[in-house]
């Protein structure tokens, strides 16, 4: 295979994850990534981007998204309005069609890749309205009786935060793939990939703080690899000593975000 | 190729389509496991399995499917003592003495339900009585209140791909509360009525029809109106807070989540109760005497279309309900706690009742004396997320 997914040097995948990857390259179907907030689902993509050296296209996916959107939208009233001042080219469709983020990547001369984030925001029946374009890889434009096909089917990534069910018909089209909470080796090398040098007692201090306060079950919102990093920055920045970590729990703002949790943590504490 | 593990897969309740089986057995015609035992696995589990909680009925296939491959294969004795580990579960539910469902079968017995739970479900279930899941009354899974059954978790030091499959690491997403809270979440979404079906004023710009008008008149701007598009249900909430409801703490607290993040209602009205409703209701969990407005206040809050859902067990003594002095924490002002019951049920046009603890048919011993009356003034629901969809549709029943 000449495109295999290794990671890069600031992401850090299971072997599971990487086979996952080159299956769905392989196969030529989207990878739909599961997962908690903040285990890099969305950063996947970018990191396949890089990895690969392909150019990434983005789509994100809001409550309002229809499916439509990432095909193609016909600018009708600024067409309207250009032929009450008779502009140039009004009589061509084609100039009022813009292509979407989908359209773009279907558009484009080299092989992208297409992120599809946070695709259960969106309405439920959404997933199913993509059938056929993710399919064939094309769709046809009404105005301009003009199909764009895609002239070398990209690789497509779709994440979820599984806020709602996905349809069965959808699923079964894609490779899926469930990114586990990382478990403290793997959090270890993450945590490795994002700083130069770091105090080796610092790090397990804080990991053991973190850890303990994601097995709290009072803690609704528990922290995630994000959090940890940007807490592990300001700890370093402030630099207070590890020791004092899980008595003081310093900057505990950084890595809890909700009032009644932080009153969890410190009862917890307490 | 491998047709019996496909067989093996549905037998165990995985949904696999005949579109993900042709998709695997073209993985591994393009060489895509490597011919290694663990990829192998990998390859199957990502492409037949589409959540991360049939992951562990996947595991049980497969386990059983190539069983034969591991020499040093001891698993089916290993799952049989992992549904030993009942003894791990008693450790923190004060009020087990409370619950004791179920506790007499025997543990052959529990172990051929389990098995048979494990083929047959096929999505996540909380706050049930039945499948495999948490905080409900069922013989299996997590934070319920059925002592004699099994807690699904596992650990085992095995290597390669059995590894994986020995470590169960994915039995414990049926635990996820934000799985249980999505299942609500869904349930929720049918409550809604929109305004653009009811008799209201045109007040809001028809983007599409005014542009067609518009072409239509050649391009002479002709505005078109249209019914806004909003759901008009409102929404009273009231929650049973008395101390028989402590246990379902976490699941009342998913629901009322639920409902909030909904965020599609008209309005939201959230009033507490303890025990029993009377004169009065609390505005807040904590139930303290004085924060509280009087019912006829509540009402004039509200109006009779707000469609109510109380949350409650019921759990009462008869002169709780029956007494006129029955309130021990409160005033009863003239009527007994039935009689407000009565009052509420006829201001309000549509009521549900969901009781975590409701079995219906089973309310007839001495004790539930109480719970079977409200059943009957009420349509009663269990609080599970079936009992849930029942209470919804007939929330949105025409009259």
């Amino acid at each position: 295979m000449e495109n295999t997914f290794k990671g890069t040097s600031t992401y850090i995948a299971s072997p599971e994850l990487m086979q996952a990857v080159d299956v769905a390259i392989a196969l030529e179907k989207p990878l739909l990534i599961k997962g908690e907030p903040g285990t890099g689902k969305t950063m996947l993509a970018e990191a396949i981007s890089e990895a690969l050296g392909k150019k990434l296209y983005i789509w994100n996916i809001k409550s309002t998204t229809k499916a439509q959107d990432g095909l193609y939208t016909y600018d009708t009233v600024q067409r309207l309005y250009d032929s009450q001042f008779g502009v140039e080219g009004v009589d061509d469709i084609a100039h009022y069609i813009k292509l979407g983020q989908l359209g773009e990547a279907f558009d484009s001369e080299d092989q992208v890749i297409l992120l599809i984030d946070e695709i259960d925001k969106a309405d439920l029946e959404f997933p199913n309205d993509l059938l056929w374009e993710l399919d064939k890889m094309e769709f046809y434009i009404h105005e301009t009786k003009k199909t764009i096909k895609a002239k070398t089917r990209p690789i497509v990534i779709i994440t979820s935060n599984a806020e709602k069910e996905l349809p069965d018909a959808f699923l079964r089209r894609c490779i899926f793939h469930y990114i586990a909470f990382p478990d403290r080796e793997q959090m270890t090398e993450i945590v490795n990939a994002h700083f130069d040098k770091i105090d080796e007692n610092l790090l397990k201090q804080a990991m053991d703080t973190f850890y303990w306060i994601r097995t709290i079950r009072d803690v609704r919102k528990k922290p995630s690899t994000s959090e940890l990093i940007d807490w592990l920055k300001a700890l370093m920045i402030s630099g207070i000593e590890p020791e004092r970590l899980m008595k003081e729990l310093p900057y505990l703002g950084v890595l809890v975000k909700k009032d009644e949790d932080l009153n969890a943590v410190r009862k917890e504490r307490a | 190729m491998f047709t019996d593990f496909f067989y093996m897969l549905k037998a165990k309740g995985l949904e696999v389509s005949m579109t993900e089986w042709l998709t695997f057995l073209e993985a591994l015609d393009k060489g895509l496991a490597d011919s290694s035992f663990t990829k192998f696995y990998y390859l199957g589990r990502m492409i037949l399995v589409k959540t991360e909680s049939d992951y562990d009925k996947y595991d049980f296939a497969f386990q059983e499917y190539y069983k034969g491959i591991q020499s040093e294969d001891k698993l089916p004795d290993k799952i049989l003592e992992w549904l030993h580990a009942d003894e791990e579960r008693d450790d923190y539910d004060p009020n087990k003495d409370l619950y004791k469902f179920n506790q007499k079968r025997t543990a052959s017995e529990v172990k051929r339900m389990f098995n048979e739970r494990l083929t047959e479900q096929n999505s996540e279930h909380n706050g049930g009585n039945f499948w495999i899941g948490t905080s409900g009354g069922s013989a299996f899974g997590h934070s319920g209140r059925n002592v004699g059954g099994i807690r699904v978790a596992g650990t085992s030091g095995m290597r390669s791909a059995f590894a994986v499959v020995g470590e169960h690491k994915y039995a414990d997403f049926r635990q996820d509360r934000v799985l249980s809270m999505r299942q609500f979440q869904v349930a929720f979404r049918r409550l809604r009525q929109y305004s653009s079906r009811l008799d209201v004023a045109k007040t809001e710009l028809d983007i599409d029809k005014t542009i067609d008008s518009t072409c239509n008149q050649g391009g002479i701007l002709k505005l078109e109106y249209d019914k806004p598009r909003k759901n008009t249900v409102k929404l009273l909430l009231l929650f049973d807070c008395g101390g028989t409801m402590y246990p379902f703490t976490a699941l009342c607290n998913t629901l009322f989540q639920a409902v909030n993040k909904a965020n599609h209602f008209k309005d939201v009205k959230t009033y507490y109760f303890h025990n029993c409703i009377y004169s009065h209701v609390y505005k807040s969990a904590e139930c303290e005497l004085g924060d509280w407005i009087k019912v006829d206040e509540m009402m004039k809050l509200t109006d009779k279309d707000y469609k109510v859902i109380i949350v409650g067990d019921a759990a009462m003594a008869p002169e709780e309900l029956y007494d006129k002095t029955g309130n021990y924490r409160g005033p009863n002002e003239g009527l007994s706690g039935y009689e407000w019951n009565v009052f509420i049920n006829n201001f309000y046009k549509k009521i549900i009742w969901l009781n975590p603890k409701y079995h219906p048919g089973f309310n007839t011993a001495h004790w539930m004396e109480s719970e079977k009356a409200l059943a009957e003034l009420y349509h009663m629901y269990p609080l599970t997320v079936d009992g849930l969809k029942q209470g919804i549709k007939y929330l949105m029943a025409p009259k």
